[in-house]
C-alpha cells in the first residue's frame, strides 16, 4: 500500500550509528518491506521461468514435431511473461513505496532538527553540508533499502536456480554456487573504481559548470567595466582541460565496461560447454543444454542486484552516517533550565524556570553596565561594532551571561518565553523564499502589515512589486537591493511586536531621506515599549530617549544625543563619521524636508 | 519578462546534422566499432544452437569442445570491441560537448546585458547549468547507450530475419504494442520528471535554507512556519514521485507484458516451418535465444528515450541563447572629447511608465558630481543611461557630441566604467578578479591599488595575489567584496567614473576614506557618484537632487545649502546637533 505522506508524525530516528538508521527507515514500515521481499523473490525467480518453457517448447513441441505440446508450452510462454511484468511492475511499486516513505521520513526529521536547534547550527554544520545531506544523501540512504526487496530476491533466485540445476547435474548446480559469488567478488570492486573515476570527473565537471554559473552572475559587473574576452579564454582552457581528463577517465571506464560484460559472459561459456560436453554422452537432454543456458543467462539480472546492492550499501552508509550525525547535534547551551531536547512542544514552560517578570521590566547588562529602561528607546553607539553585537547576544541571551530582567537572572526564564518577549533583529537576518507577505509575518492582516511596512518606510518596494504583497521573493530576497531588504526585515521584526526589541544597525543601507523617515516613525510605532538600536547615524541616535556610549567594552557616558554631542569628544567623533568639517548653519527642524 | 529564445526542432536538427557531419570520420568509427561487437556477440546463441544441432546429429566431444571455445572466444572480441568503441564514443562525445559549452559561454557573455536583465538572470544560469549538464549527460552517457542498443536490436532481428524471412516477421509481433505505448509515454514523460525534478530541488532548498537562516528561525520563533513549509514541500516530491510512479506502472506493466509476445510467435511458425522442413531446428532455437536476448537493448532502449527527449529540449534551449541578436558592435570608436551632455531624456523599463521624465545634464571632463535623492528617484537609471547600458526612449544621452550607445561597447566599457553596490566577487584568485579590468597591470599595481582603497584584509592573505577566492575558499564579506571592486576601477583608470552606491557595504568612516584616496588616485576624473550618504554629496564639486525622476536641485553644496531648498533641510537634519555645539 502507498505510505501517508507526509507523515503525521515521522517518529524518533535511532541516530546511534548508520546502520541503525537505516534499520530504524525499515523498522517504521515492516509490512510494506516483506511485501517488497516476496514480490522480488517471485519475479526474480519467475524470471527463470520463461528458460524453462522455451526448453519444454523445444524439446515437447518442436524436436517431438508435437504442435499440441508445443501451442501449450507456447501458451504457457506468454501467460508466465505476463504474470512476470505483473510481478515486475508490483516490485517495482512497492520498493518504490518503500525508498519514498524512506525519503520522506529522513526530510521530515532533518526539517525539524534544522528548524529547532536554532542559532547553534551554522556554527556547527557548514550550510553546504545541509545541502548535500538533503541533496544526495537522503536519496542514497533510501537506495539501501532496495537491498530488502531485490537483495533478498536475488539470493533466493539464485538459491532457486541451483536447486533446479540440481536436478540436471549437481555439477553444473556446484559451478554456479561457486560462480556466481566469483563473478560478484570480481566486478563488485571494479564498479566501485568505476565511481571513483567518475566521481573525480563529475567533481571537475561540477567546478566548470560552477564558473559558466559565475560568469552569469557577473555579467553585469562584466558589461560596467569590461574583460569579457579573458573570461571566454579562460573559460575554455578549463574546458579543454576537462575534456582532457574525459578521456582519461574514458580509457578506465570503456575498459571497466568491458569487463563486467565479458567476465558474466565467460562463465556462461564454461556453463555452457560444461553442459555440452554432458549432453554429447547423453548425460542431459538438448532441451536441458537450452535450458541450462537460459537459466543462467537469466542470473545476470539477481547477480547485477547483488552488486549493483553492495555498492549501494556502501554509499549510503557514509550518506546515513551525515544525517545521523547531522541529527544528534544539540543546540547551544545558553544557561538555565529553558531548553528541553527535542522540545515536542515549544511552547511548554520548564518546570525549573524562574518566573520572569510579569510585565515590561528593565534589562540589565553587567558587562558593559548598560541599563535598558522599560519603555524606552535606547540607542547604543559602540566604537566596535563586534561589542555592539556581542551586547545584542546578552541582552537576547544567545550565550550565556549575567543579564538580569527586571532583576531575575535571564537564564532562568525558560527560553522559549525569553525568545517570545525579547527579539534580537541582526541586520543580516535570514530571508526564506516566500511571497512577500508569508515572509513578513505568516497570517497577518494587510492592514498591519501596511503599517509595519510604512513605519520601516517600506511601503514603495511593495508597490514597485509586480504582485505587491503576493510578490513572490527568492531565499535571502536576492531580486531586492541591499537596502530594500533592510527595510524588510526592519518590518518584519515590527510585526513580530515583541515586548523587547533590540535592532543592531538596522538602516546602515538606506539613504539618508529614507533613514530620517525610519527614525520618526520608529519611534512613533514603538512608543511606550521597550526599543532598543544599536547604531552610528546620527538621524536615529537622535531620535532616542537616551543615548549610550559603547567605549572600549563598558558603556562610558549615558545622556541625550544632544548632550553627548556637547560634552563627550569621544561621542561626537564617532557620529559625526569622520567629518572634520563642522558647518556653520542655524539649527532646523529637519521634518521640514519630509512634508 | 521577456524570456530568452528556445531553438525550434528545425534548427536543432540542423545543429545535430552539423556537429555529426564535422565529426563524421570519428562518428563512423563509433559506429563500425559498436557494429562488429554487437555482431560478435550475436554468435554465441548461433553456436549454441550449432550445438544443439550437432548434438541432435551425434557428435563427438571434441567439436563441443571447439564450438565452445568459439563462444568464449567471442565473448572476448565482442568484450575488446566495445571497449574500443565506448572509448572512441566517449572521446567523441567530449570532444562534441566541450565544443557546445564553451560556444554556449562564449555566446552568453557576448549578449546585451538589458536582454539579460530583461529575461531575469534566472532563465540564463539555468541554461547554464542545468541545460548545459543535460545536453552533456545526454551526448556522453545516453546516445551511447540508445546507438549500442539500436545497433544490437537491428542485428539481432536482423540475424532473426536471415534465419528465416518468415521466422523475421513472427520477431516483430511484440511491436505494434510497444510502439504504441511508447508513444504515449513519451508524451507525458519529460514535464513529469522535470515537476519531479524541481520538487526535489525545492524541497533540498528548504531544508538548505532553514539551515542557513537557523538563527532566524530561532529568533522569530519560525520553527513551526519552516516545518509546515517544509512538510508541504515534502508533499509535492510525493505527488511528483506518484505521478512519475503511475507513468512508469502503464509503460513497464505494457512493455513487459508483450515481450514474450515475439518469442510465441517465432516458436509457433518455427514449428510450423519445421513441419515442412524449411528451417532447421538449430535454426529455431537460435532465433528464440536472439529474441531473448534482445529484450536486455529494448529495455534500455526504452528507459533511455525518455533521457534522450529531455536532452534534446535541453540543447534547444542551449542553442536559443545563440539566437539573441550579440551587441552591436557599435557605429564608431571614437568621439571627439569627454563632456558628458544628456538632453530631455526620458526612460521606462518595460512596464511602460516613465522612470525619468526629461533629465538635461551636462558634466564638464574633470567634475565630480554628486547625485542624491530618495529610493526610487531614478538615480540608479540615470546611471545606467549615462553608462551606456539603457538607450533613452526619448532624447539623447553624449559623450563628446556622441550617442554613447553608438560606442562600440568594448571602447564604451574602456572609458566609461560603471560600479554598483552589487559586489561579484568571481570564482579565482585576488590576481583573477582584478586583472581582467586591466590585463597589463603589474602584482605591485595591484598592490597599490588595493591600498587605495583601504584594502587592509589583503594584507593578511597567506598567499597574497594568488589567494583563491570564492565559495571553498577565502569568502569576502559585502564590504570586501565592494573593495575590490573599487580596486578594479583604480586599475582600469577610465576617464569617466560612475558610482552607483559604491561604498555603501564599508561602514560609513570607511566609505569616506575610502572615497577620499579615490578621488586623490582619480584626479582629473569625471566621477558620477551617487549615495546616500551626504558627505559624498558635500565633497563632490556639484550636487544634483534627483526626486520623482525630475532634477529638483542642481549646485554646489554650498549654493544648494544656502537657497534653503530640499537639500538644505536633509543637511541641516545630518548635522543639526553639529551646530549647536558651535553656537
Amino acid at each position: 500500500m502507498p505510505p501517508q505522506i507526509p507523515h503525521a508524525d515521522p517518529g524518533t530516528p535511532d541516530t546511534r550509528g548508520p546502520m541503525r538508521y537505516l534499520w530504524w527507515l525499515v523498522r517504521c514500515q515492516p509490512w510494506r518491506v516483506l511485501r517488497g521481499s516476496l514480490f522480488s523473490m517471485a519475479w526474480m525467480t519467475g524470471l527463470s521461468a520463461q528458460p524453462y518453457l522455451i526448453a519444454h517448447a523445444v524439446d515437447d513441441g518442436l524436436r517431438a514435431r508435437d504442435t499440441r505440446a508445443l501451442t501449450l508450452w507456447v501458451a504457457a510462454v506468454v501467460v508466465a511473461g505476463m504474470a512476470l511484468s505483473y510481478l515486475g511492475i508490483m516490485r517495482h511499486r512497492t520498493m518504490t513505496f518503500i525508498r519514498e516513505d524512506a525519503k520522506a521520513r529522513s526530510a521530515e526529521v532533518l526539517l525539524r532538527q534544522l528548524s529547532r536547534i536554532g542559532a547553534a547550527l551554522p556554527r556547527r554544520s557548514a550550510a553546504g553540508e545541509v545541502a548535500t545531506v538533503g541533496g544526495s544523501d537522503i536519496d542514497w540512504t533510501a537506495q539501501v533499502l532496495t537491498l530488502t526487496g531485490p537483495g533478498v530476491g536475488a539470493i533466493v533466485a539464485c538459491g532457486v536456480i541451483a536447486v533446479v540445476l540440481w536436478s540436471i547435474s549437481p555439477l553444473l548446480a556446484l559451478c554456479v554456487l561457486a560462480g556466481v559469488p566469483a563473478v560478484a567478488l570480481v566486478v563488485g570492486p571494479l564498479l566501485r573504481r568505476l565511481e571513483r573515476a567518475e566521481s573525480i570527473y563529475r567533481k571537475q565537471q561540477g567546478a566548470l559548470t560552477a564558473r559558466s554559473g559565475d560568469i552569469v552572475a557577473g555579467l553585469r559587473v562584466l558589461a560596467g567595466v569590461g574583460g569579457r574576452d579573458l573570461f571566454a579564454r579562460r573559460y575554455a582552457a578549463r574546458s579543454q582541460d576537462l575534456r582532457a581528463e574525459g578521456y582519461r577517465v574514458g580509457a578506465v571506464v570503456s575498459w571497466i565496461d568491458a569487463a563486467t560484460v565479458a567476465i558474466p559472459g565467460l562463465f556462461l561459456a564454461v556453463v555452457v560447454w560444461l553442459t555440452a560436453r554432458m549432453a554429447v554422452t547423453g548425460a542431459v537432454s538438448v532441451g536441458e543444454l537450452v535450458a541450462v543456458y537460459g537459466y543462467v543467462a537469466s542470473l545476470i539480472v539477481p547477480v547485477w542486484f547483488l552488486m549493483e546492492g553492495s555498492h549501494q550499501l556502501i554509499r549510503g552508509r557514509v550518506a546515513a552516517q551525515r544525517i545521523a550525525d547531522l541529527l544528534r547535534l544539540t543546540p547551544d547551551d545558553v544557561g538555565g533550565p529553558g531548553r528541553r531536547w527535542p522540545s515536542a512542544v515549544p511552547d511548554a514552560r520548564h518546570p525549573d524556570a524562574v518566573a520572569a517578570p510579569s510585565g515590561p521590566a528593565d534589562l540589565h547588562d553587567p558587562v558593559t553596565g548598560l541599563t535598558v529602561h522599560a519603555g524606552r528607546l535606547t540607542a547604543v553607539a559602540a566604537d566596535d561594532p563586534a561589542a555592539a553585537v556581542a551586547l545584542a547576544d546578552r541582552l537576547g541571551r544567545y550565550v550565556v551571561s549575567d543579564t538580569t530582567w527586571g532583576g531575575v537572572p535571564l537564564t532562568g526564564v525558560a527560553l522559549d518565553e525569553v525568545r517570545a518577549r525579547i527579539l534580537v533583529a541582526d541586520h543580516d537576518s535570514y530571508l526564506f523564499a516566500g511571497a512577500l507577505r508569508d515572509v513578513l509575518r505568516p497570517g497577518s492582516d494587510d492592514e498591519r502589515l501596511r503599517t509595519a511596512l510604512r513605519t520601516a518606510s517600506a511601503d514603495d518596494i511593495v508597490d514597485a512589486l509586480p504582485a505587491g504583497l503576493d510578490t513572490p521573493l527568492d531565499a535571502r530576497a536576492r531580486t531586492l537591493s541591499g537596502g530594500q531588504r533592510q527595510r524588510v526585515r526592519l518590518a518584519r521584526s515590527l510585526l513580530a511586536e515583541p515586548e523587547v526589541l533590540i535592532l543592531v544597525d538596522p538602516t546602515s543601507a538606506v539613504d539618508a531621506h529614507t533613514e530620517a523617515r525610519i527614525a520618526d516613525r520608529l519611534r512613533t510605532a514603538r512608543a511606550g515599549r521597550t526599543t532598543v538600536v544599536l547604531a552610528t547615524s546620527p538621524l536615529l541616535l537622535g531620535r532616542a530617549d537616551v543615548v549610550a556610549l559603547l567605549s572600549g567594552g563598558r558603556i562610558t557616558a549615558t545622556g541625550t544625543h544632544e548632550g553627548l554631542l556637547e560634552y563627550v569628544p569621544g561621542y561626537r567623533h564617532l557620529v559625526a563619521r569622520g567629518d572634520d568639517d563642522p558647518v556653520a548653519e542655524r539649527p532646523a527642524d529637519a521634518e521640514e524636508a519630509y512634508r | 519578462m521577456t524570456r530568452l529564445p528556445v531553438a525550434d526542432r528545425r534548427t536543432v536538427r540542423r545543429a545535430l546534422r552539423d556537429l555529426i557531419s564535422r565529426h563524421r570520420r570519428a562518428v563512423g568509427i563509433v559506429l563500425a566499432l559498436h557494429s562488429a561487437a554487437a555482431l560478435a556477440g550475436l554468435a554465441p546463441p548461433w553456436l549454441l544452437g550449432t550445438i544443439v544441432d550437432r548434438v541432435t546429429a551425434g557428435t563427438v566431444v571434441a567439436t563441443v569442445d571447439r564450438l565452445a571455445l568459439a563462444i568464449a572466444g567471442c565473448v572476448l572480441v565482442s568484450a575488446l570491441l566495445s571497449r574500443y568503441a565506448q572509448y572512441a564514443g566517449h572521446r567523441f562525445a567530449e570532444r562534441a560537448v566541450a565544443e557546445l559549452r564553451e560556444q554556449f559561454v562564449s555566446r552568453t557573455l557576448g549578449l546585451p546585458v538589458s536582454v539579460v536583465e530583461r529575461a531575469g538572470s534566472g532563465d540564463l544560469a539555468t541554461r547554464s547549468s542545468i541545460d548545459v549538464a543535460t545536453v552533456g549527460t545526454t551526448v556522453r552517457d545516453v546516445v551511447p547507450v540508445i546507438v549500442i542498443a539500436s545497433v544490437q536490436l537491428t542485428l539481432l532481428f536482423g540475424a532473426v530475419f536471415l534465419l528465416h524471412p518468415l521466422l523475421g516477421l513472427a520477431a516483430l509481433a511484440g511491436l505494434p504494442s510497444i510502439v504504441a505505448v511508447t508513444r504515449w509515454y513519451l508524451r507525458r514523460a519529460s514535464s513529469a520528471y522535470l515537476t519531479e525534478g524541481a520538487a526535489a530541488a525545492e524541497l533540498t532548498e528548504t531544508l538548505t535554507t532553514t539551515a542557513e537562516g537557523a538563527r532566524t528561525v530561532e529568533a522569530l520563533r519560525l520553527a513551526d512556519d519552516r516545518i509546515r513549509h517544509g512538510t508541504a514541500r515534502v508533499t509535492g516530491v510525493w505527488q511528483a514521485r506518484r505521478a512519475t510512479l503511475a507513468l512508469r506502472t502503464v509503460f513497464f506493466s505494457a512493455v513487459e507484458a508483450s515481450y514474450p509476445l515475439p518469442i510465441a510467435m517465432v516458436l509457433l511458425v518455427g514449428g510450423y516451418l519445421l513441419a515442412a522442413d524449411r528451417v532447421s531446428l538449430g535454426a529455431v532455437v537460435a532465433a528464440a535465444l536472439y529474441l531473448q536476448q534482445a529484450v536486455d537493448p529494448m529495455d534500455r532502449l526504452l528507459q533511455w528515450t525518455e533521457q534522450a527527449q529531455r536532452g534534446f529540449a535541453s540543447y534547444a534551449r542551449v542553442l536559443g541563447v545563440g539566437l539573441v541578436p550579440p551587441e552591436p558592435p557599435g557605429a564608431t570608436t571614437t568621439s571627439r572629447g569627454e563632456r558628458l551632455v544628456v538632453r530631455t531624456a526620458r526612460f521606462s523599463y518595460a512596464d511602460g511608465h516613465d522612470v525619468l521624465h526629461g533629465i538635461d545634464l551636462e558634466v564638464q571632463p574633470g567634475e565630480r558630481l554628486a547625485v542624491v535623492g530618495p529610493s526610487g528617484a531614478g538615480k540608479s537609471t540615470l546611471a545606467r543611461l549615462l553608462a551606456g547600458i539603457d538607450a533613452p526612449r526619448q532624447g539623447v544621452v553624449s559623450i563628446g557630441g556622441c550617442p554613447v550607445t553608438d560606442l562600440d561597447p568594448a571602447e564604451r566599457r574602456r572609458r566609461i566604467a560603471l560600479v554598483t553596490q552589487e559586489h561579484h566577487v568571481f570564482i579565482g584568485s585576488v590576481r583573477d578578479n582584478l586583472a581582467f579590468a586591466a590585463p597589463d597591470a603589474s602584482d605591485e599595481q595591484m598592490r597599490a591599488a588595493l591600498a587605495t582603497v583601504g584594502a587592509d584584509w589583503y594584507d593578511e592573505l597567506a598567499e597574497g595575489l594568488d589567494t583563491a577566492l570564492g565559495d571553498g575558499a577565502r569568502q569576502l564579506g559585502a564590504a570586501e567584496a565592494q573593495q575590490l571592486a573599487l580596486a578594479r576601477l583604480v586599475l582600469a583608470d577610465p576617464h569617466t567614473l560612475i558610482l552607483d552606491e559604491a561604498t555603501a557595504a564599508l561602514d560609513p568612516s570607511t566609505a569616506r576614506r575610502t572615497e577620499r584616496a579615490l578621488a586623490a588616485v582619480l584626479v582629473g576624473r569625471t566621477v558620477i557618484a551617487i549615495a546616500h550618504r551626504l558627505n559624498t554629496a558635500h565633497d563632490a564639486d556639484r550636487v544634483a537632487v534627483l526626486a520623482d525622476g525630475r532634477i529638483t536641485e542642481i549646485g554646489s553644496h554650498d549654493d544648494l545649502v544656502a537657497a534653503g531648498g530640499a537639500y538644505a533641510a536633509l543637511w541641516r537634519s545630518w548635522h543639526a546637533h553639529a551646530d549647536e555645539r558651535q553656537r
